[in-house]
């Protein structure tokens, strides 16, 4: 007979309240097998802690049940307290009276009757637990970091401070990300370039980061500390040991009018190219798409030019495989379109602004390249239309976010601030302009935010007017700007010469395909997952997966690098021992009796099934099974429900264990 | 047609092509035939073919009496073909390793079985040689026609039917053996740690036993009709055996027996699989 103690936790009265805990202890104490059963205030407390310590060695406990939250919450804390009292962890079951019941009824009595049962239930399987022990695997101590922008390379930077090797993949052929599109940061005004040119140096020049431009990252397999990676290596078609970067080919490329992606469609690259001058590396790319070589097979100047022979138009995609412990995502962010063209069924867009129509209605990172002294205007105000410097510039903020209707309803967080930095270097550059803004209210919460926006108000004019804008329409040259001033409860006309959206801030394009690949979670706006919005922020719920920037949140760029800075950390710590402890809660077969269906195999998830041949003595094959590898196995469970011949069994969920439940349930 | 295939399975054997030639020789009662397995050239007369072939032989082919002979030919009907390729997807024997003597079929049994009129396989869609004239697929036919009929009773009524047919069960097991698709070493059924089937033969216990061998079935049966032939009771086996194929292939388009290299359907997912269940 087993000897198993109870302890039922009031949880101060989240439990208390809606259960009758007293009578949970006395009516658990009566069941067969249980020597011991109480209630005490806070169990995850010391003082409750030391009595299930003292309880197992006083009553010679061989299983434990904790009648209190979320295994979510306590287990770990628990199961070291059954340690310290000098059992197996894994004879420590907890039975969730707090989420699965007090806080889900109203009526106590009955309430209190299914504590009861939940509290035998975990009496009969704790009955049939073994003791289990932590399997140890080796941790790769080097990190992927996806994306390089301004926290991906911060985060890489930092990991390989501490010493280890990272591979950072980043997309686009340069670094850098869309800091490097900025012209002025709030709110020191600091140049945006820079400040981070010398971090991408840095990257380049650090031996222990490897970088791949142009890449990216195409299949993930493993698990912490031993992920496998494939990254696939878009054709350069410039062979980048051979190339100095003299830029003889893209200046003498003979397709002069491709829009900038950089420029955001302001200004124009050549086919062969490098996205802007300080790019990280400095070896251009050819875009097939647009290359006449690849076209029409004709041009080939690039070729021609090149003294030192870089050019190889033969160059094939390439997959390189890397094993890494941990992965830092950083993929920041995009845009909300403000067209009619809506990439989402649910966003309609703003069609009534004209962005599409009038090439003098342009967003956010448009205006900062042409703020920008290396943009297409070399930082003159120049509208697109003719080119006129405009002497009004219209401003309109939240143009999708806070607005479920048309778009999205979660606020950007940093368009109040650049609106304000906008105005403000527009009027540096344009005395005589006067910069007008449309906004809902503003969000300045930050150090020295607030300072900031004062100053755009207060010293250099910018005339805030609170409302939303109803349309956009031509009249001559210039837009009329047609909104509500809510604080004077009249409509307003503004006459501009430009006018500038402060568009939402987006997940990257195909952030959600890229976390189905990885295996971590995405939210409903596609922004990646954290672990726990407060305790932590920075990790995935998938162990060795953390989140950088952008990609997990609207953020300014102090908020980017300091949660790379965190990642970074984070890795660190995990790199910090050669071994790591994984759960001994995984799957194995029972070779008897398995019938080698595969039904397991294909089910797995992780794909840590595989085929196993069974031969006798002389080599000869007796029959086919399927098998584990304990290293790959998450003990998700799927495979065991899928094996129609009961041959595989979870550690710690094994059939006898279930079906103690399940009895238990059915004889109350 | 029988001669042709005699002449083959002959050949086969006398190459050393198959060690053994799964068929049919007629059995002890007239209008009946019964499983022959012929090892010997010499001994290729005793097959038959007749429309008393009813047995599925396909059953044959992962049981170690019979593969432990070696490489097999087996005479097949079009629906025992569709028991083999469903055994091909799952690993229990590759296509080289078996040599499929297919022959073309009207109907077996006098008057035709249930499953026959509803047939689109009257000739097999799979086969090393073709025995019989080829006779194009039937198309206008609704395999789920009396699965559609016995729908419309109220679930009062069928609980009703379904209680009564299955209080009848022995628990024999008939029907799982004869099943090509049972071919689980140990059945779930004769697990005792834990007891997940109760043994004793009351409505409950007979309930778990046959909820799950239809559960098992889904997206596998192919209606070969030998688990209700066999059965001794009469229990309408093929019903709830079909009424989860229609299921399967509203929900997946997928019907099992038609394509060696299509995934199981119960055991294929894609991450971006709709999950509209979980709310
Ligand atoms: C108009 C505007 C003005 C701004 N002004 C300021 C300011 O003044 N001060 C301030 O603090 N902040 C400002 N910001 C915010 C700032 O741009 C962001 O905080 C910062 O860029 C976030 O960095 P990140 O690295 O997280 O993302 P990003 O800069 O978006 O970098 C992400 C990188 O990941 C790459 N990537 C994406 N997907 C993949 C993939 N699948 N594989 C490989 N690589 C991938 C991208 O190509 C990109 O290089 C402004 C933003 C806008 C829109
Ligand atoms: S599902 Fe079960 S019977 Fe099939 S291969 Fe896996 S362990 Fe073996
Ligand atoms: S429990 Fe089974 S399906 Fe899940 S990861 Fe382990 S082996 Fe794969
Ligand atoms: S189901 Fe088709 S192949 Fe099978 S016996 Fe009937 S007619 Fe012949
Ligand atoms: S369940 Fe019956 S009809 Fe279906 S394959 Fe098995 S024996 Fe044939
Ligand atoms: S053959 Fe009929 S009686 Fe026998 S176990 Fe199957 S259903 Fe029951």
């Amino acid at each position: 007979m087993s000897r198993i103690g109870v302890f039922v936790c009031h949880c101060g009265e989240n439990i208390a309240r809606m259960v009758d805990v007293t009578r949970v202890a006395e009516e658990t104490a009566k069941l067969p097998g249980v020597a011991v059963s109480v209630d005490y205030r806070y169990m995850c407390s010391d003082p409750g802690q030391n009595m299930i310590k003292e309880a197992i060695r006083e009553h010679k406990l061989d299983g434990v049940v904790v009648a209190a939250c979320s295994p979510q919450m306590h287990e770990p804390t628990f199961r070291a307290a059954v340690v310290e009292g000098g059992l197996n962890p894994y004879l420590c079951e907890m039975a969730n009276i707090r989420e699965h019941c007090s806080w889900v009824h109203t009526d106590k009595e009955l309430a209190t009757q299914k504590a009861i049962d939940l509290v035998r239930i975990m009496v009969e399987k704790v009955g049939k637990n073994q003791e289990l022990f932590p399997i140890k695997v080796p941790v790769t101590k080097r990190a992927l970091v996806i994306g390089g922008g301004i926290a991906g390379i911060q985060a890489a930077l930092d990991i390989a401070s501490g010493g280890h090797e990272v591979v950072l993949v980043e997309r686009e052929p340069s670094i850098g990300g869309n800091m490097a599109r900025l012209s002025e940061t709030f709110p020191t005004l600091d140049c945006s370039q820079c400040i981070l040119t010398p971090r991408m140096v840095e990257v380049d020049r650090d031996p222990r980061i490897t970088l791949y431009t142009y890449a990216e990252v195409e299949e993930v397999g493993g698990f912490v500390g031993n992920f496998k990676v494939k990254i696939r290596q878009k054709a350069k078609s410039v062979i980048a040991d051979l190339c100095n970067g003299c830029g003889d080919c893209w200046n003498k490329c003979p397709q002069k009018k491709i829009p900038s992606e950089f420029d955001a469609g302001l200004g124009y690259r050549t086919a062969i190219y490098v996205p802007f001058p300080q790019a990280v590396p400095n070896t251009p790319v050819i875009d097939r798409e647009r290359c006449t070589k690849f076209l029409k097979d004709k041009c080939g100047i690039c070729e021609k030019v090149c003294t030192l022979n870089a050019i190889d138009y033969t160059m094939e995609d390439e997959i390189i495989e890397v094993e890494v412990g941990a992965i830092v995502v950083a993929t920041g962010y995009d845009l909300f379109s403000v067209g009619k063209d809506q990439p989402n069924e649910q966003w309609t867009g703003y069609g009534e602004y004209n962005y599409d129509a009038y090439p003098d209605v342009i967003d956010g990172i448009q205006f900062e390249r042409l703020l920008s002294a290396s943009g297409p205007t070399q930082g003159e105000i120049r509208r697109p239309s003719d080119g006129k410097e405009p002497k009004s510039v219209v401003f309109i903020a939240c143009v999708g976010s806070r607005d479920p209707e048309k778009g999205l309803e979660y606020c950007s967080k940093i368009c109040c601030m650049y609106i304000a930095k906008h105005a403000m270097l527009y009027k540096h550059k344009v005395h005589d302009g006067q910069p007008y803004v449309f906004y809902m209210d503003i969000r300045a919460g930050g150090k020295n935010y607030e300072e900031f926006v004062r100053r755009a108000i207060e010293e250099d004019g910018v005339l805030y007017i609170r409302g939303r804008v109803s349309k956009i329409y031509k009249d001559g040259e210039q837009l009329v700007v047609v909104g509500a001033d809510t604080l004077s409860d009249s409509q307003v006309q503004v006459r501009a010469d430009l006018v500038v959206l402060a568009t939402a801030i987006v997940p990257h394009r195909d952030a959600y395909e890229l976390a189905q690949k990885i295996g971590f979670g995405c939210g409903s706006q596609g922004f990646f997952s954290e672990a726990h919005p407060k305790l932590r922020p920075v990790e995935t719920n998938t162990a060795g997966i953390y989140l950088a920037g952008a990609c997990q949140a609207p953020k300014d760029i102090p908020d980017a690098v300091a949660q790379a800075g965190a990642a970074a950390s984070k890795v660190q710590l995990l790199f910090s021992s050669d071994e790591l402890e994984r759960e001994p809660i995984i799957a194995s077969v029972n070779e008897a009796t398995c019938v080698h269906c595969r039904n397991c195999i294909r089910v797995c998830p992780y794909s840590a099934i595989t085929d196993k041949e069974i031969k006798d003595k002389k080599g000869n094959l007796i029959k086919m099974v399927a098998e584990v590898n304990e290293g790959l196995c998450l003990g998700c469970g799927a495979c065991v429900a899928a094996c129609p011949s009961k041959s595989i069994q979870l550690a710690g969920f094994n059939d006898e264990q279930v079906f103690a439940e399940i009895t238990a349930l059915g004889s109350g | 047609m029988i001669e042709q295939i005699r002449e083959k399975a002959k050949e086969l054997l006398a190459s050393g092509e198959v060690k053994v030639v799964i068929g049919y020789e007629n059995g002890g009662l007239p209008e009946t035939t019964r499983p022959v397995f012929i090892t010997s050239p010499d001994e290729v007369d005793r097959l038959v073919w007749n429309k008393y072939c009813y047995a599925n032989l396909a059953t044959f082919l992962w049981r170690k009496e019979v593969s432990s002979l070696g490489k097999p030919a087996i005479v097949a009907k079009g629906c025992d073909v569709k028991a083999i390729v469903v055994l091909i997807q799952e690993s229990q024997i590759k296509r080289e390793d078996v040599v499929i003597l297919g022959v073309t079929c009207t109907g077996v049994g006098d008057p035709p079985l249930s499953k026959c009129p509803i047939c689109d396989v009257n000739t097999p869609r799979e086969y090393d040689c073709l025995f019989g004239e080829e006779i194009p697929p039937k198309t206008d036919i609704n395999k789920f026609a009396d699965v559609d009929e016995f729908e419309k009773k109220s679930p009062e009524e069928r609980w009703e039917f379904w209680e009564e047919q299955l209080s009848k069960c022995v628990k024999c097991y008939a029907c799982r053996q004869v099943c090509p698709m049972c071919y689980c070493e140990i059945c779930i059924a004769d697990k005792n740690q834990p007891q997940w089937i109760e043994t004793s033969s009351h409505t409950r216990g007979n309930y778990h036993w046959n909820l799950v061998r239809a559960w098992h079935l889904a997206g596998r049966c192919v209606d070969c009709l030998e688990c209700e032939r066999v059965c001794p009771v009469d229990i309408p086996l093929s019903l709830v055996n079909r009424r989860l194929a229609k299921s399967v292939k509203a929900r997946f388009g997928y019907e099992p027996g038609y394509d060696t290299e299509a995934p199981p359907p119960f055991t294929d997912f894609k991450p971006q699989d709709p999950e509209e269940f979980i709310k």
